[in-house]
């Protein structure tokens, strides 16, 4: 995919304007250290999407370009890429659950490594950097499958994968990424009612024993709802998260909200991201209702975070 | 004089007005801010209209989808009990109230507690009108079995016979099968599209009779509408 003349200034302003701002001084160089320069780097705190934001756009191969088209439209520069994105599925009339599941199996087992390579090009050119890779494994995973899965996020350029376990299933693929040089992102949900689910500080404490490379992915929304802390979880963790999901919901399993409708803390946790230099990126979700197009919702998200950080 | 200008400015003021709202309202339908090619072409019934938008304004669509085709973990409210017992919306509102928090889901379904009483009512009645929607679907396009009229005569004397006290006796003279499958499906007479017009709003009368209707089109199965039928046929 080329870039348009427009598309390459834009990026580069980015860069540039992220580089020139002095407001925040070291804040900013000490964080853009850890991300190239992109146009989602913003006063030195990286936003990133997840795809799901366009809940209209199925997830699949074809949808791709589709996706990096929207991507470019909303100004991002980093994505956590869902693996429905780059994997070819195999259901359809007359064929069961087991043998499309078995067909994908042994796709994942045996495919070039030059599949992932031709995705990782299209979003290089773009300018997108697949940050994390999301891809929930489970108990149906053999061994080699999740070694194949992992592999293949890693020729995406992805620094971990990222899915909604419990805690039994992050311990059982604690030690997988790390052979990849990559880390395993939990990530929490608000399920107060079952006790193998992460939901709260001490669930993330448990599975971030499991070993260094594990990191906790902390969904504010989520987080929020199950009446968790979020300030305080960055305050406490922040030298163990791979990243924010950041959206909004009510307290008390509350609804999503638009951003600042909820009582989520997000203007707080992008600006201690900010002020204290973190290299977490905040990775943009929503799932609150909207009557406008996806991308328009995304773009009034993202504008809402850029203003949080302005000041 | 002044009189003159007072009202001309007042024409030109309710001119702007009008002109002012309509192009909002359009916009609304056919413009950035509606979503058409996901959200779909917006109703002719602008009360079912508002309802969906409701239910697509807080997000409901994303879980139990925009015509209640589920996705992921939701819950088919095509098929889902407590929608099928709910009348007048009273279980589904007071289920929006609470949430679930209590599941073994991954995403507990959420608690609508502050939304107001209309909104809440708007989705439960959305979600009524999908699955009405969706049963007329399925049932139309199943192939209509034989029917038996015993079952039949059971099923009316427990459900219809009370508000149908005349019965239907010539009935079957009036309309072959197929025209009574529509009729018990979408009976002619409750079809006025629902409206915000005053004056070509439903009474009393017609309001408990659709919503009698849509309770029993809602429940019924492919058999139900195909027994009705040979009973009817039947001269009952």
């Amino acid at each position: 995919m080329d870039l348009t003349r427009r598309e390459l200034g834009q990026l580069a302003m980015g860069g540039i304007a992220g580089l020139a701002i002095s407001k925040f001084g070291g804040a900013i160089a000490s964080a853009q250290a850890a991300w190239k320069p992109n146009r989602s780097l913003i006063h030195g705190v990286q936003f990133g999407l997840q795809p799901f934001c366009y809940h209209d756009l199925v997830p699949s191969i074809e949808n791709r370009p589709e996706l990096i088209k929207r991507m470019l439209k909303n100004g991002m520069g980093m994505v956590e890429l869902h693996s429905g994105w780059c994997e070819p599925t195999f259901s359809g009339p007359g064929v069961t659950g087991q043998q499309s599941r078995e067909q994908l199996r042994k796709w994942r087992t045996s495919r070039s490594d030059d599949h992932f390579r031709a995705i990782k090009k299209e979003f290089d050119a773009a300018g997108i950097e697949i940050y994390t890779y999301y891809q929930t494994m489970n108990d149906s995973y053999t061994d080699a499958e999740v070694d194949a899965s992992l592999a293949g996020a890693k020729l995406l350029g992805a620094r971990g994968n990222v899915g909604s376990y419990g805690l039994r299933l992050a311990k059982k693929f604690s030690e997988f990424p790390a052979k990849h040089g990559m880390f395993l992102g939990i990530h929490n949900h608000d399920n107060l009612s079952d006790p193998d689910a992460f939901n709260s500080e001490e669930s993330f404490l448990k599975g971030l024993a499991y070993g260094p490379q594990v990191k906790a992915t902390l969904d504010t929304r989520h987080f929020t709802a199950a009446d968790g802390d979020c300030l305080g979880f960055l305050q406490r963790h922040h030298d163990r998260m791979s990243s924010v999901h950041l959206g909004d919901r009510r307290r008390h399993n509350g609804r999503s909200a638009p951003f600042g409708e909820g009582d989520a803390p997000i203007i707080q946790v992008l600006r201690m991201i900010r002020d204290n230099q973190w290299p977490i990126p905040a990775i943009l979700e929503f799932e609150h209702g909207t009557l406008r197009p996806q991308v328009d919702e995304v773009q009034a998200m993202f504008d809402y975070c850029k203003r949080a950080l302005a000041t | 004089m002044l009189l003159r200008q007072s009202l001309q400015a007042l024409a030109c003021a309710a001119i702007v007005f009008v002109s002012l709202t309509g192009s909002a309202a359009a916009q609304l339908r056919g413009g950035t801010d509606y979503d058409v090619a996901y959200l779909g072409q917006p109703l002719a019934d602008p009360v079912a209209q508002f309802n969906k938008e409701t239910y697509a304004s807080f997000g409901c669509h994303y879980c139990h989808g925009l015509n209640l085709v589920p996705r992921g973990e939701a819950p088919d409210l095509r098929r889902s009990t407590v929608v099928g017992h709910d009348t007048n919306g009273d279980q589904i509102v007071a289920l929006l109230r609470k949430g679930i928090p209590q599941t073994a889901a991954l995403s507990p379904m959420p608690q609508y507690g502050d939304l107001s009483e209309q909104q809440l009512r708007a989705i439960a009645q959305w979600i009524h009108y999908a699955r009405q929607r969706d049963r007329i679907k399925t049932i139309s396009e199943a192939k209509p079995g034989p029917g038996d009229a015993a079952a039949g005569k059971a099923y009316f004397e427990k459900s219809c016979a009370s508000c149908h006290t005349g019965g239907f006796a010539n009935i079957g003279k009036k309309y072959d099968a197929t025209a009574l499958r529509t009729q018990i499906l979408e009976p002619k007479a409750l079809a006025a599209a629902a409206t915000f017009k005053l004056d070509a709003m439903p009474n009393a009368q017609q309001h408990a009779a659709r919503d009698r209707h849509n309770s029993l089109l809602e429940n019924y199965s492919a058999a139900d509408v195909a027994n009705l039928v040979a009973f009817l046929q039947g001269g009952n």
